[in-house]
């Protein structure tokens, strides 16, 4: 940012119920002036009534699920019986030939697991293919279109594999021995970031394990832990969580003269576009990917996989538009996963609680993916300037894992925020103030005094101190996660010479909201109230929108939105200046108004300003500028703010010491995200993270059979979620943090909502019996083991 | 209700073994959101499968095709059942309600206003499903606690967590409902 | 789901005219041979058969529904006292039935079973006759003994849902919760045949264990239907109740459930217990040692 185009202007500053000051800092031109404080504007930090909400209370939204083409056909997947397989042969032929059937595609291109660097081995099919091994139970192979959904099926069954069947393995620990079956015979690429921090390309590779990375290692650790006077040590690991989008993984692919259309339940638009035409050889002009409704994705649904690409190589050899969905078990199978994590953690402090040293060896496994790291939680929430991290990745024969809900720092969390409550205990601290020592963060720390007050801290029992067979413990957990910016994120408001005002953007509402937060923006910046603001979204034709992934979307996308809407106010008031006889800075927008800012009553209507406009429309364009403070690190298309998002959630539980059965009680999740600009959709999102944490801490896991390989649980039946019976009281408290980084200040809150609640807990767990349960789920069977009532532990 | 004139396919096994129809499609007659309407569909055609196929009511969801998310929920006879476990030929003359009756013209139904107004819709995948059994148990029990809101819904699966707003919003429609 | 033909039977004479035979018999297949070709299975409420047909672990060739006999939901008393539960009832209708009531335990697992949707389109016959949710015995890609196999996967596997008791041969669990409520009543069986002819056994008596027969839960016969669950007068002073517990509240199946009937004399003691445990063995397993010991204590 060179000096002589910015401008330094003065913003809000500061967590609004400690105290709002205010910060100078240089602004690029052409931004939308500072923004003051939420309580003295008319939309923003409103809570606007969600924009598709009657359509999804009347069922009138649609989902790609939903769509239906004129001659669209049915595409459906062949997957692998086998857990490890070379496909000797395969013929199409009798599938080609049952009624109903227009195309049949071999899936040769691998897409979402692992690739080998060296071309694979196997020898090539009779008509020269080389097909890439099955290298986990479902396993997409081949797929097939027709008229109707059983005729597909039907000739699914008439696809005549033949497997050269090999010797797999699905456990993580038997994976690590050297002799052990190998899923990979080369060393993969590496980028998988389904643990949050991509997978380090140049990476050793030793039968199915590939490591070590050492993300964040800094000072010595081992001069730190002999410096410190007390130290703790723990074994955690976590279980795999799967996705569970409710609205399974489902696209219908139209190939066409001129070009490509797919609509996707997608989380990213303008990715997924750019990803097809390269794939498919088209410019990106032909290509248009399209969502309307998405019924949840979770970090599942970023990129375009094997389903999308066979949907659109079905359309193209069928002539016709083809749909395919994902049945409930290939959602579960095959639509990535949370890595399963093994993490030993050593913390070394001083009497005063300073840490010295903290040293995270881990290992888990992606499946046939890499990045089953655990993020950066261990080395960036507390202060401490030795820090060393050794973390592998272990193959299996398993579906590939991808990012999910706080990847990497949601494992990361369950064991570090115990070693932490487990620390404070040995120091004879209470755990809130031995996070008063060892977190820098003001915003953290006014959570903590929140929380603390919510959950009524003050009355929390020593650990184990509860007596009988219901058992109650109070917990408290961090969460931290990166204030994610696409910097390449762009948008467009229309205004209409009618007065009607249009933002458009290929940027997608996947449940957040952004609909509403955008026109809630746009409305401030014009003067108009949000209904009166028209949304065209998810659609590529439109300026290339944000991904709704990494927490980023509102941070991304409502800058660039306020600046073009300001952009248009400024047009406006250029245009209706003559008209009231003042210059243009004299006027301003408000209640539908344009007026003299001196003299208010006098003025036009919106309507009335807008009718002067010489042409039908004027339209503004703007994209993410930089954050006025800079970045803290620029990567690609994406940055990371100054600033950490993050929050502090305090669990009751009971626990029954017959049953093993741990029951939440309650919750109290303080959360930060910036500038909020709805509060009750973002209370939505909270109680969400909190749920799917919770859910995580005591209910889910993926079950692989490891004589056979099969996930025996793929469904909604044995793979189990915390429903209705389980919610607790949730009281979310969202903090407004003005930071004055950019036209509006916001950022997301889905992820950092997400990762303290598990650890949370298993600290509440620890207070109500005195065990301290170090693995998850946290079943029944667990806790009877811990409790050394039962035999064996789950 | 079965059309009488559909022709039996020709599958009788057995001596004085009652017709048996299909396995390709027959004509089939439902009474959804109040109107008779006919669809050619095989008899293993699920209901949710017929109402989202050949009479593109679209608003029911298919979350698991098991009956284990209640994403499908629709009533029969004023009843929720999951529309994914019963069979499109096996309704009869039972009346079916879709997510699409249950508004009367532009006016909406209360539970479908309070889930607007206590934002108990994130994705709205599950939307659907929930919405119709809030709107069954405010029916059949004017006066719910918390606890009936959470049995109504018990077998529903809202994988964003909305359950404390659909909570609330159940709750609240029930008052507004009586007013 | 694969395409079959569909029959609406008026009676269960019909229902044999039609070929009837088991799912249990049509669901086994041994050295890649089915026991019986083209099977024709009975319907009631559907949900188990729809479950088995999506995973096309079923394949019937003809379906018989049943939901077209009248009066097969009738829930009505006998002379004697006895309680007379038509097949069709569904679930939720046994949770709400004032006649039902009074076996309070019948009645609860009624309550808790499954989810709303599902208790109101589930019947009481098909409850019973239900197959186990056993995740080997629902999984296309495990052919074990239960479907002519030669494996229990459960030995050697993830068996963390399966029985502890009588798992010899084949480790399932008796999926209906009913059951083990109507066994702790002694409650009996009613079937009815292709002439009409109904025979009544003890319920307890009707499940089988893999010991007997690895391919069936039951001792239901081809062309047979279950036409009602008869309840026997409860005591003067009877009490009882049925638990479930599962790992979540909401919609699950139980990791154990168990059902208490308590008799007591005029004055308060216990003159007999029935406990019968669920989720724990291939049947509804009798504690009878519980049973025994609640027996010589005072009913509370």
């Amino acid at each position: 940012m060179s000096d002589a185009t910015t401008q330094q202007e003065k913003f809000p500053f500061g967590i609004a119920s400690v105290s709002i000051g205010e910060i100078e800092r240089r602004v690029p031109p052409g931004e939308a002036p500072p923004l003051p404080p939420n309580n003295r504007l008319a939309f923003i930090g409103k809570s606007v009534p969600r924009f598709d909400a009657r359509a999804k209370v009347t069922g009138a939204s649609r989902f790609t699920v939903d769509v239906k083409l004129p001659g669209m056909l049915h595409g459906r997947l062949l997957r692998s019986p086998h857990p490890n397989a070379r496909i000797v042969s395969i013929d199409t032929s009798a599938a080609e030939r049952h009624p109903g059937v227009r195309a049949v595609h071999v899936v040769t291109d691998i897409v979402g697991r692992a690739v080998e660097q060296v071309p694979e081995t196997d020898p090539p099919q009779p008509n020269g293919v080389r097909l890439p091994r099955a290298l986990y139970a479902g396993a997409p192979i081949a797929a097939v279109a027709a008229v109707t959904p059983d005729a597909a099926a039907a000739a699914l069954a008439l696809i005549k594999v033949e497997y050269e069947v090999l010797p797999f393995v699905v456990d993580l620990e038997e994976a690590r021995d050297p002799n052990a079956p190998v899923v990979f015979r080369s060393a993969v690429a590496g980028s998988g970031f389904a643990g949050g921090v991509a997978a380090g390309a140049e990476v050793a590779q030793q039968g199915n394990v590939r490591g070590p990375s050492r993300i964040g290692t800094r000072g010595d650790v081992t001069k730190g832990f002999a410096e410190a006077e007390v130290t703790v040590e723990g074994e955690y690991r976590t279980q795999v969580q799967t996705h569970c989008c409710m609205e399974t993984h489902a696209a219908v692919a139209d190939w066409h003269a001129d070009g490509l259309t797919v609509y996707l339940s997608t989380q990213f638009t303008a990715g997924v576009r750019n990803e097809l035409a390269a794939a498919f050889g088209l410019p990106r002009n032909r290509v248009r990917v399209l969502v309307d409704a998405m019924g949840g994705g979770f970090g599942s649904k970023s990129g375009a996989g094997t389903y999308v690409r066979a949907a659109i190589a079905l359309s193209r050899a069928a002539g016709a538009p083809v749909r395919v969905v994902h049945d409930r078990h290939e959602e579960q199978v095959d639509s990535g996963n949370r890595p399963a994590t093994f993490q030993r953690l050593k913390i070394g402090a001083h009497r005063d609680g300073r840490l010295s040293a903290i040293s995270l060896y881990t290992y888990g496994t992606a499946g046939t993916a890499t990045g089953a790291g655990v993020g950066n939680f261990a080395q960036a929430t507390y202060e401490c300037s030795n820090f060393d991290s050794e973390q592998y990745d272990v193959f299996i024969n398993a579906g590939p894992a991808c990012a999910m809900r706080g990847p990497g720092n949601t494992p990361g969390a369950f064991a570090l925020e115990q070693a932490v409550d487990e620390l404070a205990e040995k120091l004879n601290l209470d755990p809130l103030a031995l996070r008063d020592r060892i977190d820098a963060s003001p915003v953290r720390r006014e959570e903590r005094r929140i929380g603390a007050e919510r959950i009524g801290w003050s009355r929390r029992h020593t650990p184990g101190a509860d007596t009988g067979t219901i058992r109650r413990g109070i917990g408290v957990a961090q969460s931290l996660w990166g204030a994610n910016v696409q910097t390449n994120a762009s948008c467009e408001v229309r205004l209409m010479r009618d007065g009607s005002v249009e933002l458009r953007s290929s940027v997608q509402d996947i449940g957040t909201g952004i609909r509403t937060v955008l026109a809630q923006v746009v409305a401030e910046e014009l003067g108009l109230t949000p209904q009166a603001i028209t949304l065209r979204i998810g659609d590529t034709d439109f300026p290339a929108g944000p991904p709704s992934y990494g927490s980023r979307t509102t941070a991304s996308i409502t800058p660039p939105a306020r600046n073009a809407a300001y952009k248009i106010k400024q047009k406006l008031l250029e245009v209706a200046a003559p008209k009231l006889g003042v210059a243009a800075g004299a006027l301003d927008l408000r209640d539908g108004r344009v007026f003299v800012r001196a003299e208010p009553a006098r003025g036009l209507s919106f309507r009335e300003a807008a009718a002067l406009l010489r042409t039908d429309a004027i339209s503004a364009f703007a994209s993410r500028s930089d954050d006025y403070g800079g970045f803290r690190r620029a990567m690609g298309d994406a940055a990371l703010a100054q600033n950490d998002l993050g929050g502090v959630q305090f669990a009751q539980v009971a626990v029954d010491t017959e049953t093993g059965i741990i029951r939440v009680e309650r919750v109290v999740a303080v959360q930060d995200c910036g500038r909020p600009i709805n509060p009750e959709q973002i209370e939505s999102q909270v109680q969400g993270g909190v749920l799917m944490g919770l859910s995580y801490a005591l209910y889910e896991d993926r079950i692989l059979d490891r004589p056979t390989g099969h996930v025996l649980n793929a469904d909604l039946e044995h793979y189990k979620i915390a429903g209705p019976r389980e919610t607790p009281e949730i009281d979310v408290v969202v903090l407004e943090n003005y930071q004055g980084e950019s036209a509006t200040d916001a950022y997301g809150i889905a992820e950092p909502a997400n990762i303290a609640t598990a650890p949370a807990i298993a600290n509440a767990v620890y207070n109500a019996i005195g065990v301290r349960l170090r693995q998850l789920p946290m079943t029944p069977a667990a806790v009877l083991a811990a409790l050394g009532r039962a035999p064996y532990g789950g | 209700m079965l059309a009488t004139s559909l022709a039996a396919s020709a599958a009788v096994a057995e001596e004085n073994a009652p017709l048996s129809i299909g396995p390709g499609a027959v004509a089939i007659s439902l009474r959804v959101n109040g109107v008779v309407r006919t669809a050619e569909v095989p008899p293993h055609t699920t209901l949710a499968e017929a109402l989202r196929g050949s009479l593109n009511l679209t608003g029911t969801k298919i979350g698991c095709d098991r009956g284990a998310c209640s994403a499908c929920t629709v009533w029969l006879d004023d009843i929720p059942v999951a529309s994914c476990m019963v069979l499109a030929i096996d309704i009869g003359d039972r009346a079916v309600t879709t997510i699409e009756g249950l508004s009367r013209g532009d006016t909406l139904h209360p539970v479908q206003t309070a889930f607007i107004a206590h934002d108990a819709v994130q994705c709205g995948f599950c939307t659907p499903g929930m919405v119709m059994s809030c709107a069954a148990l405010i029916a059949r029990n004017p006066n719910p606690s918390l606890d009936d809101v959470k049995t109504a819904i018990s077998g529903h699966l809202c994988r964003c967590g909305t359950y404390p707003h659909v909570f609330a919003a159940t709750l609240a429609a029930a008052k507004a409902a009586k007013s | 789901m694969r395409p079959f033909e569909w029959i609406e039977a008026a009676s269960s004479a019909e229902v044999t005219a039609a070929g009837a035979t088991t799912v249990a018999d049509a669901m086994v297949m041994t050295n890649g041979h089915r026991k019986v070709s083209d099977p024709t299975v009975v319907k009631a409420g559907g949900i188990d058969l729809l479950d088995l047909m999506k995973e096309e672990l079923l394949q019937p060739r003809r379906i018989v529904n049943l939901r077209g006999i009248a009066g097969l939901d009738k829930i009505a008393g006998q002379e004697g006292g006895r309680l007379r539960l038509g097949a069709l009832a569904t679930v939720a209708q046994l949770a709400v039935d004032p006649l039902v009531r009074p076996y309070a335990a019948l009645a609860d697992a009624a309550r808790n079973a499954a989810s709303p949707q599902i208790r109101n389109v589930a019947t009481l016959g098909g409850n019973l006759l239900q197959r186990p949710r056993c995740w080997y015995f629902r999984s296309v890609h495990h052919h074990c003994v239960r479907k002519g196999g030669e494996t229990c996967f459960a030995f050697g596997g993830e068996n963390q849902y399966h029985a502890i008791f009588d798992h010899r041969g084949c480790a399932i669990v008796h999926p209906s919760t009913l059951a083990t409520a109507l066994v702790a009543f002694d409650a009996r069986i009613e079937l009815t045949d292709a002439a009409e002819a109904k025979r009544e056994t003890a319920l307890e008596e009707f499940f089988v264990l893999p010991t007997r027969d690895p391919h069936r839960e039951n001792d239901l016969r081809a062309g047979e239907i279950v036409s009602a669950v008869l309840l026997p007068k409860l005591a003067a002073g009877a009490r009882s109740a049925h638990l479930k517990q599962a790992e979540k509240e909401s919609f699950d199946w139980p990791i154990a459930d168990v059902a208490v009937v308590l008799e007591a004399d005029a004055q308060g003691l216990c003159r007999r217990a029935s406990v019968v445990l669920g989720a724990a063995a291939p049947v509804p397993h009798r504690a009878r040692s519980a049973g025994g010991g609640a027996a010589r204590q005072a009913a509370q």
